[in-house]
């Protein structure tokens, strides 16, 4: 017997009719508005006047006898026997008796004496149940306790005003008590008015509802609680009993039957009164335009159909979905179109389960997960929205063991971002499904958070064609320049390379462009060796290593990439017992780590390079990948160090790499030089300090204001060459006003200064020009000599003045030469 | 109205109130009644009483742990202009007290010795409502209660709607040893119309009636104690919330809640 709903709307079945005395016939002529009998007898000694029983569809129809034993009162009572559980002939007793109505708005109870075999909970008992399915006056008791002897139970009638022509007299409905069956008799079945019913405390459901126009709401929860003879009583009404208003109808309007129906933008409040007694309670309608949608179809995807495993998408053809709204979830859905595209509506959303459980998804070969939303909700904190996959494993079926997901939460500032009022398509690597450790078997997808209504469309897995070469270039370096010693990058002015692939190496070398950046491409690359053995790097005060990688091959294990660095030691050379080196590897897990279509920057401390224990003549990188990526992409191979400007060259100067033949040298550790009478002339401003920058001789000009450098003992005769040559390193300002100028002036056919044919001219360096003047970087001056305008003859050059004022004030000089 | 309840067997109770229903005229006996003393409450809705025939009991608890602060001001007593005295009780913070209500007397206005004492109410409802119209020594203030005497003409618990009780409180039965006699209606209830209370006080007699129905007689032979019946005595309305006789209000007691009284007569034995 636990408590059971009767629908109002259960078919008539007739088991007994049992019509009582009355047949009451009118007189047509004489009838005036019909006027209802209002005899209050429903069953006392048998059925009141045009009382029949109707049993409720389901319910054993035979329950029903009259019992002259068993009576409260008179000659008969009411007997029904309730079936036991899982009787053939139905499963409850229940009906109602009814008339063809009566006037009952001098009464306010309906009363009667029950009794039953065994202690019982009574189902439900009331009034107003005609059995047409059309009752507009249920009122009801619910649990009523019965027993062994006879007890009188009044049900009270909410407004009974109302009853004017009621034909639902008397219902009940009774399941097995603990699945047993009992008898239970009624007698005394009647109306009456009683003075112990007071205090009627009508009461619905206060709610909040959000409508648009044409939509509407039934009142729910109506009751009323009556006081009887100082008990409370609750009867279960229809909303018919009350009398509802809306506060404004032209927002909502509200029917005798409870139905709430908007009707125009606004809110409006109904309250409601049991006669004079007004409600407490009131049901707030807010009416809405429809939420906003989508005007535009989602993009159409460009991904091309063998690369797809679609779910939804008019570009594809779908797999099967079992549903897009399981039973278990909590989101309601709607087919639709937006411009003519299906999409799928989701609104009311708390969670919404996608299911393919009858055929789950192989995505092992799939990369990606897309998903277009559209949502008019807010998507910023602390909103979020949820994508969850769910695999079944290896057995392919839920539980087992095996059963893997994720859960991945998006919003507005997340990657990819959701957004408000606009297509957002997440295209999510699989791989950010961490806990999705398994793809073989998809079963699931369930979308969740706190976006009320969300618009789906486009929902497929994809494979991502890895790219062959970079779209991008790598990242430009912001180190200071000042702070790097750099092997290879457009960023900064590179030390001297001797090759970029030894030929005892494996790989194979190409110089490229991406997006316009110098880049280093290696193929079939097993090892490569990047050698600057002729002027090792002087990396003493270098904090880190960087390099940037990019590479299409599989990154996954077992890939790795290996990074060795060499140094020769304090004699500088391969061999000698002081070599160190160091390697460090990289692998998918690592960091950073190898990941496939992007560039990695590795950003090494040196500290890492254990056994690298000295790093002053750093001349051997070997690049190592077996097994491994065979392709990649080199950039931006540099040293650098804490900042700060040095106040010395890290780095000798670029070494030249012109034929001995085509030179004549100055100064340079690898020339034979000639012949220079001074590099300080005593008429010059400026002081000169011979010094060696690792380890190679360099001139270290302080205090310049200008330097004169004479060779007129013995002139240089560069009519065969085309450049002059020189290198300088400053670690002070090179900002405007700052300007380094060279003077190259040339004695004439004379062959001494002065006799009316000596020519000279002098060039202006600055921040802007070319080269540009920079602080802590080698500047290679590489001089066209007819950028030397005036300098009209080269057969007798005799001096080199070079003039800072203002400018540096210290000066490293190196490689003063001039070559061809 | 010092007293707890004194269980009573319904039945008995129903079959003396059935048998004397009709028997309305039965104020019986030999004398005439005189109209001494009356209050019908005429005047204006929110008009204080009658300041020449009341005065107010201020405060709270009165010995019987009663959860009300009585208080003269309107909103607790006043007129409510239809011809009836209503005395409210609110649910409201007040003097460290959540509930106020009041409590009026005759106290040095009218003072009388026996008599016919009338008053025509309707109840409030809802669990832990107690209100009364009842009679208290004058001379409480020399020799105490119970010793003053206490004649409850009229007590009901909110949570009971069909019943009232008369009492007697002396010195040896006061309390729960109060001489007492329960009332019922019979398909009718005390807070949804106006029923009248009173007692016919004599000499050795008292009886009780409810709506002209006698339904308990006291005589010193009833009383375990002294018969301290025979000194002037003061009338009092009020209308408690909580205190000992009924417990306190429920979550479905509703607030506020009216005793209202359309007249209080007091008549004269005339031989």
């Amino acid at each position: 017997m636990s408590a059971r709903l009767l629908s109002g709307a259960l078919a008539v079945v007739i088991a007994v009719i049992l019509i009582g005395s009355t047949g009451c016939e009118r007189d047509v002529d004489t009838l005036g508005p019909a006027e209802f009998p209002t005899d209050p007898e429903i069953f006392l000694d048998g059925f009141g006047p045009g009382v029949q029983y109707q049993a409720f569809a389901g319910s054993k129809v035979t329950a029903l006898s009259i019992d002259a034993d068993t009576k409260r009162a008179g000659e008969r009572s009411l007997r029904f026997t309730i079936p036991n559980f899982g009787d053939p002939a139905g499963s409850y007793a229940g009906g109602a008796l009814v008339s063809s109505g009566r006037n009952l708005a001098g009464y306010n109870a309906m009363t009667f004496w029950a009794k039953a075999s065994v202690a019982a909970t009574l189902d439900l008992v009331g009034i107003g149940n005609d059995n047409t399915g059309t009752s507009r006056f249920v009122a009801t008791r619910s649990g009523l306790q019965v027993n062994t002897i006879w007890t009188k139970y009044v049900v009270p009638i909410p407004a009974s005003s109302k009853l004017t022509e009621e034909g639902g007299l008397f219902f009940f409905a009774e399941g097995p008590e603990n699945n047993n069956g009992y008898e239970l008799w009624f007698d005394e079945v009647q109306f009456e008015r009683l003075g112990t019913i007071a205090q009627p405390r009508p009461s619905f459901t206060s709610q909040t509802v959000s409508l648009q126009v044409g939509d509407s709401v039934t009142v729910s929860g109506a009751n009323v609680v009556f006081d009887v003879a100082g008990s409370d009583v609750t009867v279960d009404a229809m909303p018919g009993y009350f009398t509802f208003s809306s506060s404004d109808n032209a927002v909502a309007t509200v029917g005798a039957d409870g139905v709430i129906r908007a009707a125009g933008l606004g809110t409006a409040f109904i309250t409601a009164t049991l006669d004079t007694i007004a409600a407490p309670d009131t049901i707030t309608v807010t009416v809405e335009d429809a939420p906003p949608g989508p005007t535009v179809a989602a993009p159409t995807p460009t991904v091309p159909p063998g690369d797809v495993i679609s779910l939804f998408s008019n570009a594809y053809s779908n797999v099967t979905v079992d549903t897009w709204s399981a039973d278990w979830d909590d989101a309601d859905l709607a087919d639709i179109q937006i411009a003519g595209n299906d999409t799928k509506l989701y609104s009311n959303l708390s969670f919404a389960g996608v299911e393919f459980t009858s055929s789950l998804i192989d995505a092992s070969a799939m990369t990606h997960f897309h998903m277009d939303v559209w949502t008019p909700d807010p998507t910023g904190a602390p909103a979020v929205f949820k994508i969850k996959l769910v695999d079944f494993g290896a057995d392919g079926a839920f539980g087992g063991g095996d059963d893997v997901e994720h859960e991945l939460t998006l919003d507005n500032t997340t990657t990819p971002a959701m957004a408000t009022g606009t297509w957002v398509g997440l295209d999510i690597p699989l791989s950010d499904f961490v806990g999705l450790t398994t793809q073989g078997h998809l079963a699931q997808l369930i979308i969740s958070g706190d976006p009320n209504t969300v618009y789906v469309d486009n929902v497929y897995l994809y494979a991502a064609s890895t790219p062959s070469e970079p779209a991008v270039a790598a990242p430009t370096p912001t180190e200071p320049a000042g702070n790097v010693i750099s092997l290879y990058s457009d960023a900064y002015t590179d030390v001297t390379v001797d090759t970029w692939s030894a030929p005892w190496d494996n790989a194979d070398l190409t110089d490229t462009t991406v997006a316009g950046d110098d880049t280093k491409l290696y193929t079939n690359l097993v090892f490569a060796g990047i050698e600057f053995t002729s002027a090792p790097v002087d990396a003493t005060s270098m904090t880190h290593f960087h390099m940037d990688i990019w590479t299409p091959d599989p990154t996954a294990a077992p890939a790795v990439f290996r990074i060795k660095l060499v140094d020769f030691g304090a004699d500088g050379a391969f061999g000698g017992g002081d070599d160190v080196e160091h390697e460090l590897t990289f692998d998918a897990a690592s960091t950073p780590p190898l990941v496939t279509g992007n560039w990695i920057s590795f950003d090494i401390p040196l500290t890492d390079f254990i056994n690298l224990t000295t790093t002053g003549h750093l001349a051997q990188m070997i690049l190592t990948a077996d097994p491994g990526p065979n392709t990649v992409y080199v950039d931006n191979i540099y040293f650098y160090g804490p900042g700060g400007t040095p106040t010395e060259p890290a780095t000798a100067a670029p070494t030249p790499t012109y034929p001995a033949g085509d030179v004549i040298s100055l100064y340079s550790n690898v020339y034979t030089d000639v012949t220079v009478d001074t590099w300080s002339a005593p008429w010059d401003n400026a002081d000169l300090t011979d010094t060696t920058v690792a380890g190679y001789d360099t001139k270290l000009y302080t205090n310049v204001v200008f330097a004169g450098i004479e060779f007129a003992s013995q002139t240089i005769d560069a009519t065969a060459m085309t450049h002059f040559r020189m290198d300088i390193w400053t670690p002070d300002s090179t900002a405007t006003p700052a300007v380094f100028r060279i003077k190259l002036v040339d004695f004439g056919a004379d062959g001494a200064f002065g006799g009316g044919d000596d020519a000279e001219h002098e060039l202006t360096f600055d921040a802007t020009s070319t080269p540009p003047l920079v602080t802590g970087n080698w500047i290679s001056f590489d001089i066209p000599l007819t950028d030397f305008t005036n300098l009209t003859t080269t057969g007798h050059l005799a001096q080199l003045i070079f003039v800072a004022d203002p400018g540096p004030n210290t000066i490293y000089v190196d490689n003063v030469l001039l070559h061809r | 109205m010092k007293t707890t309840q004194t269980v009573l067997l319904f039945a008995s109770l129903l079959l003396l109130a059935v048998g004397l229903v009709g028997c309305s005229d039965s104020t019986s006996s030999e004398e005439e009644w005189q109209l001494v003393w009356q209050d019908e409450f005429t005047g204006p809705a929110g008009q204080s009483p009658d300041a020449g025939k009341w005065d107010y009991d201020i405060g709270t608890d009165w010995g019987n742990a009663q959860l009300e602060y009585d208080t003269d001001r309107p909103e607790n007593v006043s007129l409510d202009g239809n011809g009836h005295l209503a005395i409210v009780a609110r649910e409201e913070s007040y003097q460290q007290r959540n509930y106020t209500s009041a409590r009026i007397n005759t106290r040095d206005l009218f003072e009388p010795t026996y008599g016919r004492f009338e008053a025509r109410m309707r109840m409030p409802s809802g669990q832990g409502l107690w209100p009364a119209f009842w009679l208290l020594g004058a001379n409480i203030d020399s020799v105490g209660w119970p010793q003053c005497g206490e004649i409850d003409i009229m007590e009901y618990r909110g949570q009971e709607p069909l019943f009232v009780h008369g009492s007697l409180h002396g010195p040896g039965y006061s309390g729960q040893q109060a001489v007492t006699q329960r009332f019922s209606l019979v398909n009718d209830r005390f807070d949804t119309g106006f029923h009248t209370f009173a007692i016919e006080w004599r000499p050795n007699e008292i009886k009780w009636f409810v709506d002209g129905t006698l339904y308990h007689t006291a005589t010193p032979a009833d009383v375990s104690g002294e018969w301290v019946y025979d000194h002037p005595f003061y009338i009092i309305l009020n209308l408690a919330v909580g205190g000992n006789y009924v417990g306190p209000p429920d979550a479905g007691t509703s607030f506020p809640q009216t005793l209202l009284i359309d007249w209080v007569r007091v008549y004269r034995a005339v031989p």
